[in-house]
């Protein structure tokens, strides 16, 4: 071959599987996985439903590097069963932010892609999400930040959603979504008129990326690119002291949640919530750049 | 003293005289140049007469729609046994003027979503297909023996003389205005709009007997719209191989792709491995294509020079006129496209076709037909075929008459390139022993089974397994060998003679992707310049805008 340039290959994160995203997000060759493929057990839940299970329970964690810092990690995988949380799913996520507590690594990255419980696993899958509710907090009290990636094909939905909500930021890409119930099911209570879950557009317009930047959901975006994620997180933990929160801190946020409920209560669509917020052209957004989105939210009023 | 000149019974000049009759049964009931909505059957009813031949406008993209609901809703009494030529029968109408006792026979080329019913009334014997033609052959025809006498088109707007402006979507209009307008026929046009000016004048006003502001615009069907979303990685790696193992190695420059996800691939792969491997500006430098939008990131990147097009694409039209280097463009800046000019370029000017089917056989020959259904040809067959008539050389037209005739060719080749997933949707196999075209043949009483392309006009098949280069076959055997060898697990492909594949891939005639240095591994998505439609928009600077079903935003 010549010597020419090879063009830039973006790696999507939306389209890649877990595994893929943790090789490009991490430092070259420093990713190291516990409880590797030959060592884990798959599903026994799924088991006796003669559902096919993974050797790695949808879940992979491990440590590695990010930009020279020592981090643990863990990788939802969406591709199996929509990334949700099972017994043994949740007890590896337990297990790697237990050993946080202990090993005090810079960060943990939690690469998010799930729609919450895995309803055949019933009470063990809601167990396991209380769990790991209750470790991310043990995790960050510890005062070690854990930062949530979200922007895989199935987003964070769910107990999921919560889970994220929980972690000392969030940062997600255009494509991610991040909420409570997922679409279908919304559709499915409350009827299309309520919510049309195929109209992926009006989707992204309330659960997005976008939208949750501008609501100030999320700490950063990043583009659907794993060297961006990685570019992203490296720049958010530089300087970055995770404190308990104080009781002011939390009621405070409380309030300011109360606040918005009321404020965009009744409005139905992102489009309606971006005007609100002071978004002259609120239909310019979905077509947006990052870097543009990043402009506007910093001259929206306060 | 001179002969007494001989002459037909009514003199020589009866077409004109027919014409002229026509015109004055309208005047008689009180329509001029601009006919109200309202009144076309009217007007149809007045100027067809039966057993007229009767044009009507259905391209592959825009349909004179309301003229041809409007000629169905006319009395089979008064309007019967009408001849139809037109090149797409596109529309429910289109086949409504047959089980309505309007119209009895049919030349056409392509009949796309009215195949099935197409072909039940073939079989209830209440139409008569005179023949189903390449897009050329028709119009060819329109200029030989099947001369429209009345023609109904469409355009984007008239003036209050009559001057026509057809926009990006030109299309097939002036073939048939021109066969129609100068053999004494009546030319009647629907609008979207009357206008105090034009843009340009794409079809002059005496060429055109009546306009008629249509109630609604007329339909223009996104047909070349793909999106890179749908693009899997099975086809990433096809579009590798075809790149490596074809594009370069015989320098492409003048191609035309048919329409699928296979071909969108190729093109979203110029900017980014085709680039890689140094290719930009020595393949795919020059099109007969329609506007697709997935050609945009190779436009943006400067690997594309020229476009012509057939038709045009909706959502396209900002992003064309804002690239008036690349595509052919008027004064006013919007497109002027003609499927005449297009298809000729692609049949004479071009190196290569590639494309997709349903079904491939042992001999090369490909079909798009399936049981129950008469879908015609439409362009693929004048481009995907080598023009014996070629003078000009090119580097890949030499090279591949070369590998074809031996080093004292005297002709060279085009290359015609199957492009073909060895299973289709439902498992169903692409490569079989027969063809579904032969029963269709059967069923039909056709004279002949509808292929689309022709075994011996191709040169290349491409497939998951790899490619083979038909060209280099010596025998029909080999021949044969070459298309089981890539035919992966269908049956066909499972009844290879072993030994005689490896043979033929050693003679590189069976290339491998580990043949060409291609690592299927490396298949992926990410190689894609897009990897969505909204991915397409950023690349045209917000210059495309994709129609509401392929935004999710």
């Amino acid at each position: 071959m010549n010597a020419r340039q090879p063009f830039t290959l973006r790696r999507s994160w939306f389209e890649a599987t877990a595994r893929a995203r943790l090789q490009a997000l991490l430092d070259p060759a420093s990713f190291r996985e516990f409880l590797p493929p030959e060592t884990s057990e798959p599903s026994p839940h799924l088991a006796v439903l003669d559902i096919p299970g993974a050797f790695d329970d949808g879940v992979i964690i491990g440590a590695g590097r990010l930009d020279g810092r020592e981090v643990l990690v863990i990788a939802q995988e969406g591709q199996f069963m929509g990334g949700a949380v099972g017994e043994i799913h949740g007890a590896k996520i337990v297990g790697l932010l237990k050993r946080a507590q202990r090993d005090k690594p810079a960060a943990v990255l939690f690469l998010a892609d799930s729609g919450g419980v895995r309803l055949h696993e019933a009470n063990a899958g809601l167990i396991a999400i209380s769990e790991i509710m209750r470790a991310v907090l043990d995790t960050r009290a510890a005062g070690v930040p854990v930062l949530a990636l979200v922007g895989g094909s199935c987003g964070a939905f769910g107990g999921m959603g919560i889970v994220t909500r929980l972690c000392s930021a969030v940062i997600m890409s255009e494509e991610g979504r991040l909420a409570l119930s997922g679409p279908e099911v919304i559709e499915t209570v409350a009827g299309v008129e309520e919510f049309d879950s195929k109209d992926r557009a009006l989707v992204w317009r309330v659960t997005g990326g976008k939208h949750r930047y501008l609501t100030g959901d999320c700490a950063a975006l990043a583009e659907d690119e794993a060297a961006d994620f990685s570019r992203v997180a490296a720049q958010l933990l530089a300087g970055w002291q995770e404190d308990v929160p104080s009781l002011a801190a939390l009621r405070a946020e409380q309030a300011r949640l109360s606040t918005r409920r009321t404020r965009f209560a009744g409005l139905r669509d992102g489009l309606d919530v971006w005007a609100a917020l002071g978004v002259a052209e609120p239909g310019q957004v979905p077509l947006m750049d990052r870097d543009s989105l990043v402009d506007l939210k910093k001259g929206l009023p306060q | 003293m001179n002969a007494p000149h001989p002459s037909g019974p009514g003199g020589w000049d009866t077409r004109r005289q027919g014409r002229q009759r026509r015109l004055e049964r309208a005047a008689a009931i009180g329509l001029g140049r601009l006919v109200p909505a309202a009144r076309v059957v009217d007007l149809l009813e007045a100027v067809i007469e039966p057993g007229d031949r009767v044009c009507l406008e259905g391209n592959n993209q825009k349909q004179a729609d309301f003229l041809a609901e409007s000629l169905a809703d006319c009395s089979p009494e008064r309007l019967h046994d009408l001849h139809m030529v037109q090149s797409v029968l596109a529309l429910p109408s289109h086949v409504d003027l047959f089980e309505r006792g309007l119209a009895r026979r049919l030349d056409f080329s392509f009949s796309g979503p009215q195949g099935g019913r197409l072909a039940r009334l073939v079989q209830d014997r209440q139409i008569e297909i005179g023949a189903i033609h390449t897009y050329l052959e028709l119009f060819g025809r329109y200029f030989m023996d099947l001369t429209p006498k009345v023609s109904l088109i469409a355009a984007q707007s008239a003036d209050a003389a009559g001057n026509l402006y057809t926009g990006p979507n030109t299309e097939d209009t002036p073939a048939i205005v021109e066969a129609t307008a100068f053999k004494g026929g009546i030319v009647i046009a629907q609008v979207n709009e009357l206008k105090d000016s034009l843009p340009r004048v794409d079809v002059p006003a005496d060429w055109v007997d009546f306009v008629i502001v249509a109630p609604r615009p007329n339909y223009i069907e996104p047909l070349f719209t793909r999106d890179p979303a749908q693009i899997t990685e099975v086809q990433v790696l096809m579009a590798m191989m075809a790149i490596k193992g074809i594009y370069a190695e015989y320098e492409v420059k003048r191609l035309n792709h048919g329409i699928g996800f296979d071909t969108a691939a190729i093109e979203l792969l110029l900017p980014t491995y085709a680039a890689d491997l140094g290719l930009k500006g020595k393949i795919c430098t020059h099109w007969a294509l329609n506007p697709h939008p997935t050609l945009i990131p190779a436009i943006e990147a400067g690997c594309v020079e020229s476009v012509h097009s057939f038709g045009s694409e909706v959502g396209m039209e900002n992003y064309i006129a804002a690239r008036s280097d690349v595509f052919f463009t008027g004064a006013d800046g919007s497109m002027r496209s003609n499927r005449a000019f297009s298809q000729t370029a692609g049949l004479y000017a071009c190196d290569m076709f590639i494309g997709s089917t349903l079904q491939i056989d042992l001999a090369g020959n490909s079909s798009t037909a399936t049981l129950g259904r008469i879908t015609g040809f439409g362009g693929a067959p004048n481009m995907g075929s080598d023009p014996h008539g070629r003078r000009h050389a090119s580097a890949a037209w030499l090279k591949a008459g070369r590998e074809a005739g031996g080093a004292n060719a005297i002709r060279g080749r085009k290359l015609v390139v199957q492009m073909v997933e060895t299973f289709r949707e439902h498992m169903a196999p692409v490569f079989v022993e027969q063809l579904d075209a032969w029963k269709l043949k059967e069923s039909m009483g056709m004279d002949l089974p509808p292929i689309m392309i022709y075994g011996d006009d191709v040169s290349h098949v491409v497939t998951e397994e790899g490619i083979a280069n038909l060209l280099l076959c010596r025998t029909a055997e080999e021949r044969e060998q070459a298309i089981r060898g890539v035919a992966g697990f269908t049956p066909v492909g499972m009844a290879r003679d072993r030994r005689m594949v490896e043979n033929l891939r050693d003679r590189g005639i069976i290339r491998r992707p580990e043949d060409m240095g291609i690592d299927p591994r490396m298949a992926s998505r990410d190689l894609l310049a897009a990897r969505s439609v909204k991915d397409l928009v950023r690349w045209s600077g917000g210059l495309y805008a994709p129609p509401a079903r392929f935004r999710n935003w």
